[in-house]
């Protein structure tokens, strides 16, 4: 079917419009980040009078983000790890159906959506468990096998033929043999999309740090970031270059995986 | 049939699928119950302090004590919150999705820009429009200034909270847009084909065509917004922390557990149980119209 001109041409106009409230706050962000503090305050609209990378160091080191950014990496590696193990070992037996009252347990784990809001409790439970303000409790807090990596696994493994499994095991493959050896390699894909869908869950975080996390030693780069904010709010040209610092390792990750993630919001979407 | 032998063999995906159970019921769900629980306790976050049952006294302290007025609106401003993004993110989401499956040139690079608050994160996000909307020249004043006005933005009362809801949506559009974008892509063209030959074009074929074939992403739209805007409050931690009134009942139960100088769990858990009730029923009748939605299709 065929589009007339005038129609495109709106669309072009709207995207770019569009485009423009999502560009145009980065541009600008970056553009203040270039700044001096001087610069900044007599105007700070007007484009910059020079590239200024030194700022980059000063807020690096101001800001202690080698060590927040440290700990963000431990985090968001650990707990996206652990998270994809367990989300394999609970999505094949129950898309399979190789455990009784898979259906029900499936419900059981997707109803955590409606549940009333765990925070207090949970709280509670880390205190007394000891794990409060250590970095074990807060992986281990962060690690779930039930979340959206979990959902995708369940809808991609019943598209995985139950014939496989089957031919395995008849050349003596055992269980955990074939979902490591077997099952995983076939899941590259929504693996890869799992993977960056929970590491930008964690990565980006806010709430869990500041609840359970007191120590600045342990904080990650969100809390580290915003700490940073309460400190400097006055000089924005520090501030901007920290939000980029913070920005840089997600924009590069998702620049390189961006195709995961998006078929993965989808099929995430779509198949749960 | 299980094929992995029998036997011991058998009981292996217990044992594996034991593990995210148990964790599940430990930090998850186990917790979610004793919310209920709790809400009928004076319990405080206050170590080793005794707590007792005070029956529905929490939730007599929400609706009845002098400071009633705040509390309430806050469950005004849920719903307000919840509405306007609801509507406006899926309303800008899937018009974007549309434009965009017209195979502009460039739709890659317009998908993973309005995806790009997503990845960024609230922190971030929020930071950014911060420096945005700095009352002290920033580029939103420079516009204002235009007119002969200013504002404080995320430090006045009258607005702050309609600025929120404007990054909450910023932030989100590009995921229903994604959402939405998958689901016009299993649309088959003939379809529009057919429906031109008969006439459908424009609007026509958008309410019989689009708009019922996408009836499952539009589903789930739905649903994850709805579930969503009423439990965020992340985003009003970073830009109001609350203040100019802009606390939600989902930031009250953060605030009154975990605020400076309160840790009031009883209150916060019946607070908690007020937001799941809103959560819970409004969920639930979208789904229920929505699902018969799609069946009619």
């Amino acid at each position: 079917m065929k589009q007339s001109r005038t129609s495109r041409t709106i669309s072009y106009i709207i995207v770019m419009l569009m485009l423009a409230l999502y560009v145009f706050p980065l541009f600008y962000l970056f553009n203040v980040s270039m700044k001096t503090q001087t610069e900044y305050l007599l105007n700070p609209v007007a484009l910059t009078e020079g590239i200024r990378l030194e700022n980059f160091a000063e807020a690096w080191t101001k800001g202690s983000f080698s060590q927040y950014m440290w700990n963000s990496v431990l985090y968001t590696g650990m707990s996206t790890l652990l998270t994809l193990i367990l989300s394999i070992f609970a999505a094949f037996p129950l898309a399979r159906r190789y455990v009784k009252f898979s259906t029900l347990i499936y419900i059981f784990f997707l109803i955590s959506m409606y549940l009333p809001n765990p925070l207090i409790p949970q709280f509670s439970l880390i205190n007394q468990l000891g794990l409060y303000n250590t970095q074990t409790g807060y992986i281990l807090l962060k690690t779930t096998g039930t979340g959206i990596a979990f959902l995708m696994f369940v809808g991609y493994i019943k598209s995985v033929s139950r014939e496989l499994d089957e031919a395995a095991a008849m050349d003596g493959c055992g269980y955990t043999r074939y979902l490591f050896t077997i099952l995983v390699p076939l899941m590259k894909p929504i693996l890869a999309t799992g993977i960056i869908l929970t590491a930008i869950g964690v990565w980006n975080d806010i709430i869990g740090p500041t609840i359970y996390l007191s120590d600045p030693n342990y904080q990650p780069v969100t809390k580290g970031l915003f700490t940073f904010y309460g400190q400097y709010m006055n000089n924005w040209p520090l501030l901007a270059c920290g939000i980029l610092i913070v920005t840089l390792p997600l924009v590069v990750l998702y620049v390189a995986l961006q195709r995961f993630i998006v078929g993965g919001a989808m099929a995430g979407a779509v198949k749960s | 049939m299980y094929p992995f032998g029998k036997g011991k063999a058998r009981l292996i995906p217990y044992l594996y699928l034991s593990i995210p159970l148990l964790l599940y019921v430990v930090f998850g769900f186990g917790p979610s119950l004793v919310t209920v629980l709790f809400s009928f306790t004076d319990a405080t976050g206050v170590r080793g302090q005794e707590w007792s049952f005070v029956g529905f006294e929490n939730y007599k302290t929400f609706f009845g004590a002098s400071n009633a007025g705040d509390r309430l609106d806050a469950i005004g401003r849920s719903l307000y919150f919840a509405f306007a993004v609801v509507i406006i993110q899926n309303a800008v989401g899937l018009f974007m999705a549309i434009l965009i499956n017209k195979k502009l040139r460039g739709d890659k690079l317009y998908r993973a820009v309005f995806f790009l608050p997503v990845v960024l994160g609230v922190t971030v996000s929020g930071l950014i429009w911060q420096l945005v909307a700095n009352p002290l020249g920033g580029p939103a004043q420079s516009i204002l200034n235009f007119f002969g006005t200013s504002s404080n933005f995320f430090g006045d009362y009258n607005i702050a909270f309609e600025l929120i809801i404007f990054v909450q949506i910023w932030m989100y559009m590009g995921y229903s847009m994604t959402i939405f974008l998958a689901g016009l892509q299993t649309i088959p063209n003939d379809l529009y084909e057919a429906g031109y030959m008969d006439g459908a074009s424009g609007w026509k074929a958008f309410t019989n065509i689009t708009f019922p074939m996408i009836a499952p992403s539009f589903t789930v739209n739905m649903l994850l917004s709805i579930i969503g805007a009423l439990q965020t409050f992340d985003i009003i931690y970073v830009l109001t922390g609350g203040k100019f009134n802009t606390t939600t009942l989902a930031f009250d139960v953060y605030a009154t557990a975990f605020g400076t100088g309160t840790a009031d769990y009883g209150l916060a858990s019946a607070v908690a149980m007020i937001q799941f009730l809103f959560v819970f029923t409004i969920s639930m009748v979208a789904l229920f119209y929505l699902r018969k939605r799609e069946v009619e299709v």
